[in-house]
């Protein structure tokens, strides 16, 4: 039986990863006959999945731990107000490491996600189309064209809660690992030099635009972010294709999440200079609260989707590598019956091969198009079920 | 078809997106029209109004989701019990018409026809409209002018115009698209019963045991029909359907007679003489209930299986197979439609079904009876109130003394005023050219697409010193005219309309109409007060006017006294007669076995057959026949407009037996007396070797209609569309279907016409399959 | 076998496609229409067969399983929903090793799409859009119980054979009672291909 988790069961291979419970038991796939060596060892049971990713989650955590201590000069420049924070950071870090080996230990993402890297460290890709990858990141997950295609407002949307997002995490995840430090040699500004790991990068005026800019980033963050969050709300609220299946803890905390973060951030602005520090002690808790809880989700929820996404990436450079390979065209696979194009012929070997992986033993009809799988069927149907009424 | 992803052309530089994918899972262009990120729901609220289409004769109900502007944005399936919440694309889509993007807003005018259409104010249209009528009729006489109605228009509009055409304009011309559509049925249906409707409810059809469906290809003209036919089959009937083509109902049919077209009578009086050779006929049931039995028996005695067989191209086996099932049947029930009506002997043929019916004594009791199913959503109510051109509000007669002495005191006119029946619609058409009819209004239809042979209907109507007409959309009919008034949707007014059972069913309204759209009744109102008439034209909304077509009707046939708004909210339906405003209405005819004839008696007609009017000979051996689509409707001036449908069935095809050697998708042109046109063929087997079909819906260079023959059925003036003789041969490329004409400076919805030039049949002829395109 | 669920019936299928336009109705996926209308016999008849998603309970949701984004999830009462917005790649993954052929995806928004059995009107009780309008009853929603007292008698496959793979779905087909027991030909193996033998 499939895994319930809040009404919804994940697909069975990462079943056990997204279960915040852990309570029941995932199914076992079972060792596929078809495996060949070329497929490389991987953990078949959810137990050997488990002990792998929880291995991978504690080196990261230990590698984070000290990038920390180093980056900030054995933590001579760790500021303790934020220990919170940066402890966070480690669970998150164990969170996504652990969730991501698991992840990518189900066979469809486990092909993909070698073939993507085979792309991406091809030299030979690198050597003939050297701008593809980048431009593959910045249309995809920088500026996210195909949620545009979704819909207009939410891409505008989405692209204030991503670069609000980014700004934020940019400027607070490396001062809460103390590699970012301000100082100022006349103790009080407003002359600034800005330090990361110890190294001067820049001196600025903290009154000047750019020192406005370096010390109200978070409140631009949080700013575009509410903007953003708040028409998601709005949206989850009145559109019924987003209401259907939608779910309080995957779809809506986060979004809730998102805007208590900013709010409270915007806040603790709002009180050091209109209130002269009133109610900060309340509100900083607050904000520290609300962050970390958010840090401690994102590998159990819907944040987890910033780790899949580049997948995408991978996905789409594989397909492009496999195009460029041959003459163009050559390397597309042709619907066996009607001849229509498939996809990239080893796309849908790779996909084969996950077939295969998974026991789904029709994986020669992969080389078949939708429609003539269906007329085939409906063919089968007439042929061997009945013609008629009855 | 090659794959359409530019990025699989060889020598292209492979796109930074990769992307491909099989046919049908690339996008959703199929999206009804609407570009997928312009379409959402959103949960503001809405208002759901019943109603029922505005398509065919099964009037199906539905709601309107109305959202809180007011505007009629989607629809939701209605458990009316006509169609328990079943609805065809048809009606699925037909809602998108009423905020379309190519609504005619503003009455167009232009002089003469060189001149473009320009936008006027509504003064200046009816002033110059009403101008031209004195103008036109003080020149050449009251009769010169014509005018034209339709019978998708409310019951109510339909009144307006008969009385308009005999009041107002005082003309004995006027007539409707009807005409083109079951006038057939209609005067067998009088000539036999002397009542003109359908005997028995759809519900009957459940409890028959044998049924018989002639010329009516439900499965696509009437889909959400098709329950009560598997409903009947669930519960044991069995199903025979006479159809040269093999149809989705054919199928899978217990008996499918693939006779050729036109051939309809000689079949069904071989069917009889089997009938009385093997002494299945209910005698008793006869000789008490029945005139003209022994003509008719005389008659089928000269049609033995062996003689229509030969005529018909079926085997003899069959005929006498449906004899026995039929007449075998405890409770048989026949029902028919254009297949059989659309003939110059249409009838004829109906009267042959309707001699099968009563010689087994299937007649007015549950489970066996005989119906016609209307093609039109108000096919049966638009013929019964006076805009045909023989008859009077309440299916009187205009030329019965009695009958025009009553209507005469009604309207408070004299009775000298009213005047004498005029000519049928293709008989206008003939007298246009003549300049018999100089000036024309034309209501809620669209000859030329709709009327056979085109190019005299063209002729006809250019020869027109002024002519107007009322729709929303610009027609390719409209396109010609001198002004086109903007009319309301079905949706924009309320109204009744009598479906195939003549059950009266009530039309609400759902929004308000666009700005500069006005109801066809105030129209033709305003016209009928610039011509002297406001006085019996002071109608302000539909309800008045179904209050005098209430009164009009009380104590005829067709009577519709005790039927009210109310009551029809309250019921969802009233099937007429319907005398007192407490008479449940009569579902089911002769159940008392008496018939509305004086004598009570079913007065039986005795049939020959004849061929069709175009001979065939060597150079036209096949028989061309024409008909619908399920994904379009009529003149196609409505769901050639819309999204989805088009994607459905983008284009007509000429659908040809494997046995002319064409191959699917070949340009095909079909060459008969009139014209010649160029259609892809779909080829399949599923039609007779010596019969092509081509649907109807589009206008030339791809019209069925300017191939068609306009010979008349002599008495019903139904033109001959079913059958006419042709030949196909291989031509160059297929004729291109033009858009959908529009007002001037803009152009028809982009987004609604995206696969209209698909030069491809579809996959069958329900339409092309989901995902097979793009 | 789900308790509600679509029962299939090409038999009484007439090809009009209302479930097809009844479909962009949905609500939850407005616009745009996730089921199949085909004509497998082309050329020889006008029989047709819709195809909604099958929602395959063994092996479970081969889409489901052959994602690399974890984006396409099984509710509690069967049904496979379509993919996760935040989290489909758009890879095509589930198009191509669907037995069914049924999901779609748009190559411009990344996103696949496939009928999800109406959830946002079976969640409520309400049949899906194409089961209700569907003219015919080819398309049918409810229980086996209800389908009996409409048709009596009827029988239903609810598994399909593709070569030696035997899929179960939460969507069944009506089957002749006396001739064929289930599991129904699902078409794999091909053995012919426009009138070519290919065995």
């Amino acid at each position: 039986m499939p895994l319930y988790r809040d009404g919804v069961t994940e697909p069975p291979q990462t079943a056990e990863s997204t279960s915040a419970s852990g309570s029941a038991p995932a199914p076992a796939p079972g060792p596929a006959p078809g495996a060949t060596a070329a497929d490389g060892p991987a953990p078949r049971t959810p137990a050997a999945v488990r002990r792998r990713a929880a291995l991978t989650g504690v080196a990261v955590s230990a590698l984070l731990i000290l990038a920390i201590v180093l980056g900030s000069r054995l933590l001579r420049d760790f500021d303790s107000a934020l220990l919170p924070y940066a402890v966070a950071t480690v669970f998150l870090a164990f969170g996504v490491a652990h969730r991501y080996t698991v992840w990518i230990s189900a066979p469809g993402a486990r092909r993909l996600f070698r073939q993507g890297w085979r792309s991406f460290f091809s030299a030979e890709n690198f050597r003939k189309a050297p701008t593809a990858l980048p431009k593959m990141i910045a249309t995809y997950l920088g500026l996210q064209k195909f949620l545009g295609a979704r819909s207009h407002a939410r891409w505008i949307a989405h692209q204030l809660v991503f670069w609000g997002c980014l700004l934020a995490a940019a400027i607070t995840f490396p001062l809460t690992w103390g590699w970012f430090t301000f100082t100022s040699a006349t103790g009080s500004g407003p002359g600034y030099e800005m330090r990361i790991w110890g190294f001067e990068i820049a001196g600025f005026d903290a009154l000047g635009v750019l020192g406005w800019l370096m010390f109200h980033g978070l409140d631009i963050a949080a700013v575009l972010v509410i903007a953003g969050a708040v028409y998601f709300l709005w949206r989850r609220m009145k559109d019924r294709g987003a209401i259907t299946g939608q779910r309080f803890a995957y779809d809506l905390v986060p979004l809730i999440a998102l805007v208590v973060v900013s709010v409270t951030g915007l806040l603790l602005t709002f009180s050091s200079v209109f209130l002269h520090g009133g109610g900060y002690e309340l509100l900083a808790v607050l904000h520290m609260v609300s962050v970390v809880f958010t840090l401690i989700y994102i590998p159990f929820g819907k944040f987890f989707h910033i780790v899949q996404r580049p997948a995408a990436v991978g996905m789409q450079l594989f397909k492009y590598t496999s195009r460029r390979e041959d003459e163009a065209g050559a390397e597309i696979l042709a619907c066996r019956r009607c001849q229509e194009p498939i996809d990239i012929a080893p796309y849908v070997a790779n996909l084969r091969g996950t077939m295969r992986d998974l026991d789904l033993g029709f994986d020669e009809w992969a080389e078949y198009c939708p429609r003539c799988k269906r007329v085939l069927r409906g063919t089968a149907y007439l042929d061997h079920v009945k013609k008629g009424f009855k | 078809m090659t794959a359409t992803d530019p990025a699989t052309t060889p020598g292209r530089p492979v796109p930074l997106d990769p992307s491909l994918a099989p046919p049908g899972a690339r996008q959703f262009r199929d999206a009804g029209g609407i570009p997928a990120d312009r379409w959402h729901a959103d949960q503001n609220g809405e208002t759901l109004v019943p109603t029922h289409c505005c398509f065919c004769g099964v009037q199906c109900g539905m709601y309107l989701r109305v959202d809180h502007h007011g505007k009629v944005f989607g629809v939701e399936p209605r458990n009316h019990d006509i169609n328990r919440m079943r609805l065809c694309p048809k009606g699925i889509n037909a809602y998108q018409q009423v905020n379309h993007p190519d609504r005619l807003t503003a009455p167009l005018l232009r002089r003469n026809r060189d001149e473009e259409f320009r936008e006027v104010g509504w003064e200046e249209a009816l002033d110059h409209t009403a101008a031209e009528i004195r103008r036109i009729q003080s020149a050449y006489g009251n009769d010169s002018f014509g005018l034209l109605g339709g019978a998708s228009l409310f019951s109510e509009k339909t009144y307006l115009v008969g009385k308009f055409a005999r009041v107002a304009l005082k003309t004995r011309h006027v007539d409707y698209n009807g005409r083109l559509c079951m006038v057939s049925a209609a005067g067998a249906n009088k000539l036999a019963f002397g009542i003109d409707r359908a005997g028995n409810p759809f519900s009957d059809i459940l409890l028959t045991d044998c049924l018989l469906i002639a010329g009516s290809n439900v499965g696509e003209c009437f889909p959400v029909m098709t329950q009560y036919l598997w409903g009947a089959r669930d519960r044991g009937a069995t199903l025979i359907v006479v159809d040269p083509r093999e149809t989705a109902i054919a199928r899978t049919a217990d008996v499918h007679v693939a006779l050729r077209p036109g051939t309809d009578s000689a079949f069904f009086n071989a069917v009889l003489h089997v009938v009385v050779a093997e002494d299945l006929t209910d005698e008793a049931y006869l000789a008490a209930r029945t005139t003209g039995w022994d003509e008719v028996r005389k008659t089928v005695a000269d049609h033995p299986p062996a003689r229509a067989a030969e005529i018909c191209g079926v085997p003899e086996e069959q005929i006498v197979q449906v004899a026995r099932m039929f007449a075998g049947a405890g409770k048989a029930m026949a029902w028919h439609a254009r297949g059989v009506e659309h003939h110059s002997q249409g009838v004829e043929n109906c009267l042959s079904i309707i001699n099968l019916c009563v010689a087994t004594g299937n007649i007015g009791r549950p489970g066996a009876g005989y119906g016609t199913i209307t093609g039109q959503g108000n096919g049966q109510g638009g013929r019964e109130h006076g805009q045909k051109s023989d008859l009077l509000p309440g299916g009187r007669s205009i030329t019965n003394p009695e009958h025009r002495r009553q209507i005469c005191e009604i309207w408070g006119i004299d009775e000298a005023e009213l005047p004498p029946a005029g000519t049928s619609m293709m008989e206008m058409v003939w007298q246009m050219r003549r300049k018999e009819i100089r000036g024309l209004v034309g209501i809620c239809n669209n000859p030329f697409v709709s009327l056979p042979h085109y190019a005299t209907v063209k002729d006809g109507y250019d020869a027109l010193e002024f002519h107007a007409q009322f729709d929303f959309f610009l027609s390719e009919t409209a396109a010609n005219a001198h002004v086109v008034f903007p009319v309301t949707v079905w949706a924009e007014d309320e109204g009744v309309m009598a479906n195939a059972e003549a059950r009266v069913v009530k039309h609400n309204k759902a929004q308000e109409p666009p700005a500069g759209v006005r109801t066809d009744t105030w129209v033709i109102c305003e016209l009928a007060r610039r011509l002297g008439a406001g006085d019996k034209f002071a109608f302000p909304d539909s309800r008045s006017v179904f209050e005098e077509l209430r009164t009009a009707s009380a104590g005829t046939v067709n009577d519709y006294y005790g039927i009210t708004y109310e009551r029809l909210e309250e019921t969802g339906g009233i099937a007429w007669p319907c005398p007192t405003t407490d008479h449940p209405g009569t579902p089911r005819l002769f159940e008392d076995g008496r018939t509305y004839h004086p004598d009570g008696k079913i007065h039986l007609q005795a049939v020959t057959w004849h061929p069709p009017m175009d001979p065939y000979s060597d150079e036209y051996p096949l028989s061309l026949t024409t008909g619908r689509t399920v994904a379009h409707f009529l003149s196609g001036n409505q769901t050639r407009r819309l999204g989805a449908l088009v994607e459905q069935t983008p284009r007509p095809w000429v659908e040809v037996h494997p046995s002319h050697g064409f191959r699917n998708g070949d340009p095909v042109r079909v060459v008969t007396r009139r014209g010649s046109e160029v259609f892809p063929a779909l080829v399949t087997e599923a039609i007779r070797p010596d019969t092509v079909f081509v649907p109807y819906h589009w206008p030339v260079p791809t019209a069925a209609n300017a191939l068609t023959i306009d010979a008349l059925d002599p008495r019903s003036k139904i033109p001959e569309y079913k059958v006419c003789a042709a030949r196909i041969e291989a031509a160059e490329r297929v004729d291109e279907v033009p858009a959908p004409p529009t007002a001037p400076g803009r152009q028809a919805y982009p987004e609604t016409q995206a696969s209209r030039t698909d030069p491809l049949p579809p996959t069958s002829p329900q339409g092309r399959g989901t995902a097979e395109r793009s | 076998m789900m308790g509600r669920t679509i029962f299939i019936d090409p038999g009484r299928c007439i090809g009009c496609q209302a479930c097809v336009s009844a479909c962009r109705e949905c609500d939850s996926h407005r616009g745009k229409s996730m089921i199949h209308l085909d004509y497998p016999d082309e050329g020889r008849s006008v029989a047709s067969l819709p195809t909604v998603c099958m929602h395959c309970e063994d092996p479970v949701a081969p889409c489901a399983e052959v994602c690399p984004a974890d984006a396409i999830l099984v509710t509690a009462d069967g049904v496979v929903q379509q993919a996760d917005t935040t989290r489909c790649i758009g890879c095509a993954n589930c198009v191509n090793a669907c037995p069914f052929g049924v999901p779609k995806i748009d190559l411009r928004a990344k996103l696949q799409m496939k009928c999800n059995l109406c959830y946002d009107r079976t969640a409520y009780g309400l049949a899906p859009m194409c089961a209700t309008v569907c003219p015919t009853g080819a398309l049918f929603y409810g229980t086996l119980d209800e389908l009996r007292a409409e048709r009596p008698g009827v029988q239903v496959a609810d598994s399909f054979t593709f070569g030696t793979t035997t899929v179960s779905t939460g969507v069944a087909m009506v089957v002749p009672a006396d001739k064929v027991q289930w599991p129904v030909p699902g078409g794999l193996p091909v053995v012919e291909i426009n009138g070519r033998d290919v065995r």
